[in-house]
């Protein structure tokens, strides 16, 4: 005899939730580090004294979860906090601006002693900002600067993108007589991306206006960067320059030039992108037409991200820092294989 | 005829003739005008190496398309193929970064997707849980293990692992001749398998179908295992055509891509209906209107409006379409 599906269903339901509860028990049993409750309760105590103490926590909200650095940032910051006796905590904001303003409101009222944050919209954490500071905590803006802060991390990411873009017009200058096409693979939605664009597109038309601008398409990722270049070059062959506004982009164009048979070291051919990214650099190292990469620097960033917050704590004037983009090219192996190195 | 009494006589796959088959398929004609405006246009649409690209860019949408789409006829779903798209990806372009060889390098990937797949059947046909949460809850966590396991970035997988997505077979691109063979076997499958029949049937009623002596978990459940190992066999061709993958952005909104090609295909989200014809025309339409609006230099948000706009109009027009396309 066989039974229902569907009168068995109740059934198989309860044993599912049995063995799921057993199973979250015994996750969570597992996640749990020993001694962890202590350590909770006694890092509260230390939180709610204030900033007279020393400074023990740092709260990292970098909301690009998704992105490669996101992970170096947050193994070479929590190296560089350990040596100073700091922990490092992070927030899961997965891109999404709502969830980083949850999670900042978190850990304002949680009293988190300094928070170092990437805010996706700067207008709207402002408020979040004005709250910490008159909780009497530490904020440090990365990425830019604000009205209520403590100190600031800066970039200037349309210099990163004005170093690539002036490289590839001298470039086009010598190899081509400032002569050829140019397809630029931009960001027009979010403000760190607006500025590589302008920077990249400004520096290089300035200096090359003799090069053909054919394209301008939104990508950030490689696969689109490989499939905009793809069409691009079904209208355009000659296509000579690709400019991405991120490596991973402009590595997608490096691959559609490559599959349309373009030889890998082709002396009519530059493309170049921002960042810093192991792939790219790799391209860069090997002699290919990948010429060039406006990088940051992780472990600077890193530093950054723990020296700031105890500048401010240590009541330093002036604590907060611009970090460099520096703009690496074939002849940089040096200042390459320590890129990769800081990459993992 | 009811959709029941078609299931059981025959499915829609095998509905053949040229206006019975556009009156089933309207994207057939949306499709050809779309061409024809992008090939005035341009000038350049329709060149040998466009459309190279464009079956290039597809052929990965169809290869998950495909599966994706007889679980949605089964009356299922997975929004997890992106995450799992990445995951597969990782663990070939890993493996083939060991120096494993490329076919072991893929079959590891393809084995970590039927994982997945066999997760989500598992939670969906056995323990009937809502396949829309399930697969939408494994969207999320399997793309959160794809980068706990890889947070970096990874690249140089070597020549041998190219050729999944750079050689060419007969002066085919591999990808697109894979893609073919999928599209060959789902409609082989769906046309002239018993299982291929019970697909439509317990889409259109479970319990029909379970009173009728039909398995209503075993199929669903392979079905599930063979997408996860498509998106799988997808995350390898697109790792081999980039030399690289990213744990956290490679195959980010996928799942929502080869959905909507699978909707604008006729495939019924309430399952029972649809047919790989209309699964490779609604891929066709998505690679062709992409590739079109980049020729002619559309701007970005234009671009996207001009997309949504193209997916509504073409939705719509498979909704009012007459009811035995549906």
């Amino acid at each position: 005899m066989t039974t229902s599906p569907f009168a068995g269903t109740a059934a198989s339901r309860r044993q599912f939730l049995a063995w799921s509860g057993t199973a979250l028990a015994l996750g969570a049993a597992g996640c749990s580090a020993p001694g962890g409750s202590a350590a909770s309760s006694g890092q509260k105590a230390a939180a709610a004294k204030g900033s007279a103490e020393p400074l023990t926590k740092v709260g990292l909200d970098y909301p690009f979860t998704q992105l490669p650095l996101y992970a170096t940032l947050v193994k070479l910051s929590t190296a560089a906090a350990k040596k100073h006796g700091v922990s490092l905590l992070t927030t899961s904001d997965g891109s999404i601006p709502d969830t980083q303003a949850t999670n900042l409101n978190t850990w304002v009222a949680r009293k988190t002693p300094a928070i170092v944050s990437f805010p996706m919209v700067f207008e709207a954490t402002e408020a979040i900002a004005k709250a910490a500071l008159d909780a009497g905590l530490i904020w440090v803006t990365y990425g830019g600067t604000m009205e209520h802060q403590s100190a600031d991390i800066r970039f200037s990411f349309r210099e990163g993108g004005a170093l690539l873009g002036e490289a590839a017009a001298k470039w086009a200058l010598e190899n081509l007589g400032g002569k050829g096409k140019i397809a630029f693979l931009t960001d027009s939605t979010i403000e760190l991306g607006r500025e590589r664009t302008k920077g990249m597109i400004d520096a290089f038309t300035k200096l090359a206006p003799g090069v053909d601008v054919v394209a301008q398409e939104q990508a950030i990722d490689p696969d689109t960067g490989l499939t905009k270049t793809k069409a691009i070059l079904a209208k355009h062959p000659d296509l000579n320059l690709v400019l991405g506004v991120t490596d991973a982009s402009a590595y997608g164009g490096f691959k559609a030039l490559e599959q349309t048979g373009r030889a890998k070291d082709d002396a009519k051919t530059f493309v170049g992108g921002q960042d810093g990214a192991a792939p790219s650099l790799i391209a860069i190292k090997q002699g290919t037409f990948y010429r060039a990469s406006a990088a940051l620097a992780p472990q600077d960033i890193a530093n950054a991200i723990v020296d700031v917050p105890l500048a401010v704590a240590a009541g330093k004037a002036n604590p907060g820092v611009e970090v460099p983009i520096a703009l690496v090219g074939r002849q940089d192996t040096v200042k390459i294989d320590a890129l990769l190195a800081q990459n993992g | 005829m009811t959709t029941a009494d078609s299931v059981l006589v025959r499915p829609r796959a095998l509905a053949v003739g040229g206006l019975g088959t556009l009156r089933r398929h309207p994207l057939i004609l949306v499709l050809a005008v779309m061409v024809l405006v992008f090939q005035v246009s341009t000038g350049s649409f329709l060149d040998p190496a466009n459309l190279r690209g464009i079956a290039t860019d597809a052929a990965t949408l169809a290869i998950v398309a495909v599966p994706l789409a007889l679980l949605v006829i089964s009356g299922y779903l997975d929004l997890s193929v992106g995450s799992t798209l990445a995951l597969g990806g990782l663990v070939a372009g890993w493996l083939a970064g060991q120096g494993q060889s490329p076919v072991l390098a893929v079959l590891g990937g393809l084995a970590a997707g039927a994982a997945v797949g066999a997760v989500n059947g598992v939670l969906c046909c056995y323990f009937g849980l809502s396949a829309f949460i399930v697969t939408l809850g494994m969207l999320t966590a399997v793309r959160g293990l794809a980068q706990q396991l890889f947070p970096l970035p990874l690249s140089g997988f070597g020549p041998g692992f190219a050729w999944l997505g750079g050689s060419r077979i007969a002066g085919i691109a591999a990808p697109v001749v894979i893609a073919a063979l999928v599209l060959v076997a789902g409609a082989l499958f769906l046309a002239l398998t018993p299982a291929g029949r019970h697909v439509f049937a317990i889409g259109v009623n479970r319990e029909a179908a379970y009173l009728s002596g039909i398995s209503i978990r075993r199929t669903p459940f392979a079905l599930f295992v063979v997408t996860g190992v498509a998106a799988a066999l997808a995350g390898s061709i697109k790792a081999s055509v980039l030399d690289s993958a990213v744990g956290g952005t490679s195959g980010a909104g996928f799942e929502l891509t080869v959905l909507t090609a699978v909707l604008l295909g006729g495939v019924a989200l309430s399952g029972g209906s649809g047919s790989v014809l209309g699964v490779l025309l609604g891929v066709l339409f998505l690679g062709s209107l992409q590739n079109g609006l980049t020729l002619l230099d559309v701007p970005t948000f234009w671009q996207q409006m001009a997309q949504g706009t193209a997916l509504v109009a073409g939705a719509a027009l498979a909704h009012f379409a007459p009811r035995s396309a549906r």
